[in-house]
């Protein structure tokens, strides 16, 4: 055991492993995943009640991965509030803790006065399938459970404007044409 | 006689060249010059004999073994098709739960979402959806062709990882060096070289307490070689070296994780399940009716030809 956490501490320190390839494996970040399906996971939310992203399908999702040690997630967040309450009714506010326990989470929402729902995804299946390349990221799914867009980054509300007004516009065209 | 016993044993051997692209796929040496020139040759010998033989040069059986040699002919010629036209042999990494388009298959592949018991177990798979087609689902002993490519798995060393704090609450964690940012799950996509051992590598952070953690993967039989009196890690399942540092590379430790036990880092507690996940492979191939029909033919032909040699 000594010896062989010895030559791995000392080829560790002499820094001679590899440099990380960042091509290692594939993905292509979540602006690659308009038009497919949005997949969604039983989860429970800071509430501890059960919810999903599924259970929105017919109504246009801003879905929010964040977490509490992400400082652009903490900046983000007021905007997120502000344009929920502004589209309640229109858009549902989907936030998405990633990897964090349930308590760590909704102490920080109360702190922030968070009010929509926040899924506690413990063990990141809404980060790895939306192919988060950091926090927050979000995405915007459709009524027809499709992804619209996917956005990675922090955003103004008015960038959260914009991002879901196609989404929007597409579901007032098709109730136009019926 | 010895001219069509060489013959005979020609079309076997660029038979077996052939099917060795099915048995052993992934090999380089199918696309090399030396392997297209193999069976061009092993063609040119047939060619010679056949042309003999309709002339009457080897007699009755001679004649009908020309119905082996065009058998070997078809699968020579589809594997020399398969070498040099089929798609360079291509592995392809997905993180579990993510699909990732493959152009040269016109398919999208699904990696199956894996929790750490489907990590420890090997168990998951890949879906391959092609629009009008055949829906392809390969588990990992399970192999397919499409078109003139073959598609199966191979598992590759991967670690499901629960992180806590001091308290017991669980960690983001993340891959800052990989495109898998928010997965918790290692693929080692690297290498480190200890003496002589190859020792998969990877790197995972725990952003909330600013801890970068370096990971090397060791099989049980690695961990075998360093086995000696009083060690106190268990050989007999694979183990993580980690090394924890923080955000400006100061180091802060490390420590063996045997796989499902929980270590203590740098003020992280770490949980891996070790076990693995699959790589998909594609590697040209040749078309499956063209080896059976071949191989149909080679062997009838064979047989006929003896038959006749033996009935006069």
């Amino acid at each position: 055991m000594n010896r062989l956490l010895l030559i791995v501490a000392v080829m560790f320190l002499s820094g001679c492993y590899n440099a990380p390839d960042p091509g290692g494996a594939a993905s292509g970040g979540p602006g690659g995943l308009a038009g497919a399906p949005a997949q969604s996971f039983d989860l429970r939310r800071t509430d501890g009640r059960s919810d999903s992203l599924a259970r929105y399908r017919g109504s246009v999702v801003l879905l929010n991965l964040w977490a509490t040690w992400c400082t652009p997630c903490q900046a983000e967040m007021p905007a997120l509030e502000r344009f929920s309450r502004e589209n309640a009714g229109k858009v549902v506010v989907l936030g998405v803790d990633q990897g964090e326990s349930a308590p760590v989470a909704a102490a920080f929402a109360r702190e922030r006065g968070v009010t929509f729902p926040i899924l506690v995804d413990e063990h990141q299946q809404y980060g790895r399938t939306y192919e988060g390349i950091g926090l927050p990221t979000s995405v915007i799914v459709g009524r027809d459970g499709r992804v619209v867009r996917g956005i990675d980054g922090a955003m103004t509300i008015e960038q959260m404007r914009v991002a879901v007004a196609p989404a929007l516009a597409d579901s007032a065209s098709r109730a136009a044409a019926r | 006689m010895s001219g069509r016993i060489a013959a005979a044993a020609v079309a076997a051997i660029a038979i077996a060249l052939v099917l060795a692209q099915d048995v052993f796929p992934s090999t380089p040496l199918y696309h090399s010059w030396q392997y297209a020139f193999a069976l061009a040759i092993a063609l040119v010998v047939m060619g010679a004999y056949v042309n003999g033989a309709r002339r009457g040069h080897d007699g009755v059986a001679g004649r009908r073994l020309i119905v082996a040699i065009a058998g070997a002919a078809i699968v020579t010629i589809a594997g020399l098709a398969a070498g040099l036209l089929g798609p360079d042999t291509a592995q392809v990494v997905g993180t579990p739960g993510t699909v990732t388009p493959i152009p040269a298959l016109g398919a999208a592949a699904f990696f199956a979402p894996a929790d750490a018991a489907t990590i420890a177990g090997g168990a998951a798979g890949v879906v391959l959806r092609r629009r009008g087609a055949r829906e392809v689902a390969l588990g990992p002993p399970s192999r397919d062709v499409l078109g003139e490519s073959l598609v199966y798995l191979t598992p590759r060393p991967a670690a499901y990882l629960d992180v806590y704090d001091e308290h017991g609450a669980h960690l983001t964690v993340t891959q800052p060096s990989n495109a898998s940012f928010l997965s918790p799950v290692l693929l080692f996509p690297d290498h480190q070289r200890i003496g002589a051992l190859d020792v998969p590598l990877d790197t995972f952070a725990a952003p909330a307490r600013h801890r970068v953690v370096h990971a090397l993967y060791f099989s049980t039989r690695d961990l075998a070689r360093f086995d000696h009196a009083g060690a106190r890690f268990d050989a007999s399942r694979p183990g993580l070296i980690l090394s924890a540092a923080d955000d400006r590379g100061q180091p802060l430790g490390i420590t063996l994780a045997s796989s499902g036990k929980d270590v203590e880092i740098a003020g992280l507690r770490v949980r891996a399940a070790l076990g693995s996940y699959p790589a998909l492979e594609i590697a040209s191939a040749p078309p499956t009716w063209a080896l059976a029909l071949g191989i149909a033919l080679f062997v009838a032909g064979c047989g006929w030809s003896m038959m006749r040699a033996q009935g006069g």
